[in-house]
């Protein structure tokens, strides 16, 4: 009985032979990063290699991983400080504003005279 | 930062609920002051609630998973059935759409001429733009599967070009289908067959925006580093959403397009 590993149901799942031997998606490893290259003087920015475009950007990740696990007890909405803030007041303020102005709209609407 | 002894995700208390709640109850409110006492603030009020809850709370889930590595394997098997189980219910939701014209096409009424397409209503040629469109989007499903193995072959700048690939081919659907709902000869008011024709690709095509949108998401995900090749349950995500709005438009085309004409 030969076995494979089910993207679908994150398990081992019966199959042939072939899918054993020769697993979808599976690849020699084959580093697409250029070689460690030693100059003379420290490399600077990705953006002076001639790749495509999509370089210019670093990998910021692990420095968002340290910035959201920092143990200031903030919820994750408001974690990042003052943008996380206004985004919040300003959707709460349309909220809550909101929803006592559809209240008295209802309200309004549901009397039988007055048409407005 | 507080430990936990199981491999769940315990989220912290979020707004993003209420403040969806509230979204519905102006946009269905709205919507009732839109028809019948001609204002449009509430609905848009509503609406504008609306988009900045989904990115938020998005965002929070970007945040939660990428950032602070709280999608364990138990916690991405629940978002996977999740999917899952919200593409069933759109299954559901399209299935009474098919249903509504698998009723008025099989047994036309005399008031339509006792055929169908009825009297007077002159189909689009299913040979076509549909047939463009049915193209368009078969070959955004294969561009969307290099783009995923790319991914999980640590291929980067393919992942790249095959996404924007496949957005760009679901962009030239909706800008295709726009121009035809423009010249289509026509409306929904023109019976039941306009009803079913608009209101079912009208639907369909709704989709193809919010599987563009989630797409556009993940490419820019992408940009930014947040996939891993053995990690990237956003962007697979999308890709189930890409193929069944897919697979909705080859039941739309055979159905109504190509039957129906």
């Amino acid at each position: 009985m030969y076995y494979k590993f089910s993207g679908f149901s994150q398990r081992l799942v019966g199959a042939v032979a072939a899918a054993a031997y020769a697993p979808q998606g599976l690849k020699p490893l084959a580093s697409t990063e250029s070689p460690a290259l030693i100059f003379g003087t420290p490399t600077k920015l990705a953006s002076d290699s001639p790749a495509a475009v999509s370089y210019l950007d670093k990998n910021k990740v692990p420095d968002l991983q340290k910035l959201f696990q920092k143990a200031d007890g903030l919820p994750v909405h408001l974690k990042r400080g003052v943008p996380d803030q206004l985004l919040y007041r300003t959707t709460m303020a349309l909220t809550i504003g909101g929803t006592i102005y559809c209240l008295i709209a209802l309200y309004m609407a549901s009397q039988p005279k007055s048409k407005k | 930062m507080a430990h936990q002894m199981h491999a769940y995700h315990m989220v912290d208390p979020s707004p993003w609920p209420l403040t969806g709640a509230a979204a519905a109850l102006l946009m269905t409110s709205g919507l009732a002051m839109w028809f019948h006492h001609n204002s449009m603030l509430l609905m848009t009020l509503g609406l504008l609630i609306m988009l900045l809850t989904m990115f938020q709370w998005w965002r929070d889930v970007i945040r939660e998973g990428t950032f602070q590595g709280h999608h364990t394997p138990p916690v991405q098997k629940g978002l996977r059935y999740g999917m899952i189980l919200f593409i069933t219910s759109e299954v559901f939701f399209f299935i009474g759409f098919f249903w509504a014209f698998y009723h008025s096409s099989l047994a036309p009424t005399p008031e339509l001429g006792g055929c169908w397409p009825p009297t007077g209503i002159t189909p689009l040629n299913p040979f076509e733009v549909p047939l463009l469109n049915t193209a368009v989007l078969l070959a955004s499903g294969v561009t969307i599967t290099w783009t995923h193995h790319s991914l999980m072959e640590m291929n980067r700048n393919q992942t790249i070009q095959a996404l924007t690939i496949t957005i760009l081919l679901g962009l030239y659907f909706t800008a295709l289908q726009a121009m035809e709902y423009y010249e289509a000869p026509f409306t929904i008011a023109d019976g039941v067959y306009g009803s079913t024709f608009f209101v079912a690709t009208g639907f369909h095509g709704l989709h193809v925006i919010i599987g563009s949108t989630f797409l556009i998401v993940c490419l820019l995900r992408q940009i930014k580093f947040h996939f891993t090749s053995t990690h990237h349950f956003g962007f697979e995500a999308a890709a189930w959403y890409w193929h069944f709005v897919d697979v909705v438009w080859l039941f739309l085309y055979v159905s109504i397009y190509w039957w129906g004409s």
